[in-house]
């Protein structure tokens, strides 16, 4: 593992702090239930994996979530929640990161947008069947769903909840790109 | 508002609990995450609960506090009750009214499980609420340590969250003045669709950005002035000191796992 700088290393943390507030403007979309918020604070960590490698948008993820656990608590004691927010961030961004390397264009980046939204959706349905659903029913003892049950949760609510996050993750991020791209590429050339 | 950002929802007072080891207690915490699940009966559930509360008196913590930690999810626990009470179809039955049948394992099954979600809630609570964020971040850089030899950026970390925490206040402040001049000049943030919450995040991110990375420069170049060269050989300006009532604590949870196993049916 290559060793961070200085520079890195306080970018990083500010954008985590970024990632942090953004996460506590987080609202519901509202045919989903009110668990499953939209924020926008992986376009921090998706910022700082492009300009500073995949391992700072990892440690911004990290940082967001602790902090928020520490600051705010986690409704079910255990932050089952941040942990799914961690994998869930990880799982856009480092698709992002590496197919944007690929191309380095504007038109890959809005391929590696799209491949990130969709690895994201799938991954997260897929985490969700199998381990996020049951630990919440563990700890949330909301009763323990069947396999259809929760089969159609997913389907339903799940899978089309981070299909839509991930879109407006990329259109945001299209965005705010398209008008900071100068001014990144010298970030990224400078660190 | 200011305050609440820099603190979390760290109370400052003088208590035992407030003087543990950052260390001790979230050792502690992660312990009785795994010890709540020995409870399976009125006495383990019992034997569990009042040890909860004597933590929390010993915290002097309002338990003021500690409900409005609840609100989020008392609809929760009230309706996962009312479901084990409904659906569960153990033991004799209670009560009878139509179609609506209530079994004695119904509301036993439901009391209990509402019961160590509200103590997984409050000792969770009670870590944030008698632990400053630094002081945490502090005892997670200590008990992380061991990972050093995976080559796992711990020292890093650490310092990037006690970073983050410092600049916490100062970006909300940004926050708050961007968005105003947002809103002065028609933007609304709050509500609408989602196109619309998108259209009005952009003009609010670019700025906020630009200002994170000129901060981060500033810091860098602050740090390194001063001959910063990493974590090796760095010393400490808040020192953890692992004292006999740190080592009580962890015994103490040893002694109620024990006590848990030895009551469980």
């Amino acid at each position: 593992m290559k060793k961070m700088n200085i520079r890195t290393l306080t970018s990083v943390g500010l954008l985590s702090t970024l990632a942090y507030l953004l996460m506590l403007l987080n609202f519901p979309i509202p045919p989903f239930p009110s668990f499953l918020m939209i924020d926008f604070s992986d376009i921090p960590a998706l910022i700082a994996a492009i300009i500073f490698g995949p391992l700072a948008g990892i440690m911004v993820e990290l940082v967001k979530n602790v902090l928020d656990f520490f600051m705010t608590g986690s409704p079910t004691g255990v932050p089952v929640g941040h942990l799914a927010n961690f994998v869930a961030g990880i799982t856009f961004i480092l698709p992002v990161y590496y197919v944007y390397k690929k191309f380095e264009s504007k038109k890959g980046l809005t391929v590696a947008l799209a491949a990130g939204a969709v690895f994201m959706a799938v991954m997260m349905s897929v985490l969700n069947y199998y381990v996020i659903l049951p630990a919440y029913t563990l700890f949330l003892n909301a009763p323990a769903m069947s396999a259809p049950e929760t089969k159609e949760m997913v389907v339903s609510a799940i899978l089309p909840f981070n299909m839509i996050k991930g879109i407006v993750m990329a259109v945001v991020f299209l965005l705010i790109y398209s008008r900071i791209y100068v001014w990144m590429r010298k970030q990224a050339a400078v660190s | 508002m200011m305050e609440k950002m820099i603190f979390g929802r760290y109370l400052p007072l003088q208590s035992v609990v407030h003087r543990l080891d950052p260390r001790a207690k979230l050792l502690f915490i992660f312990g009785f995450v795994i010890v709540v699940f020995l409870a399976n009966n009125a006495l383990s559930y019992g034997l569990l609960a009042v040890f909860t509360l004597v933590f929390i008196y010993l915290s002097k913590i309002n338990v003021r506090f500690l409900l409005a930690g609840l609100k989020p999810v008392i609809w929760l626990i009230a309706f996962t009750f009312l479901l084990h009470i409904f659906l569960t179809r153990e033991g004799d039955l209670l009560f009878e009214a139509g179609f609506l049948k209530v079994y004695e394992g119904g509301v036993r099954q439901g009391a209990f499980i509402s019961l160590r979600f509200l103590l997984l809630i409050f000792v969770t609570s009670l870590l944030t609420l008698t632990t400053s964020p630094i002081s945490i971040t502090d005892g997670l850089e200590s008990l992380l340590k061991p990972f050093k030899k995976l080559k796992l950026p711990v020292h890093e970390l650490a310092l990037m969250m006690s970073i983050s925490l410092r600049f916490i206040p100062t970006l909300m402040d940004e926050t708050d003045k961007i968005m105003k001049a947002q809103m002065a000049r028609g933007a609304d943030f709050s509500s609408g669709p989602i196109k619309e919450r998108v259209k009005a995040v952009v003009p609010l991110l670019i700025p906020l950005f630009v200002s994170a990375f000129k901060r981060a420069e500033e810091l860098a170049v602050a740090m390194e002035a001063r001959g910063y060269k990493g974590g090796e050989g760095r010393t400490k300006y808040r020192l953890l000191h692992w004292q006999g009532r740190d080592t009580a604590a962890l015994i103490i949870l040893v002694v109620l796992a024990a006590l848990l196993w030895w009551t469980r049916s």
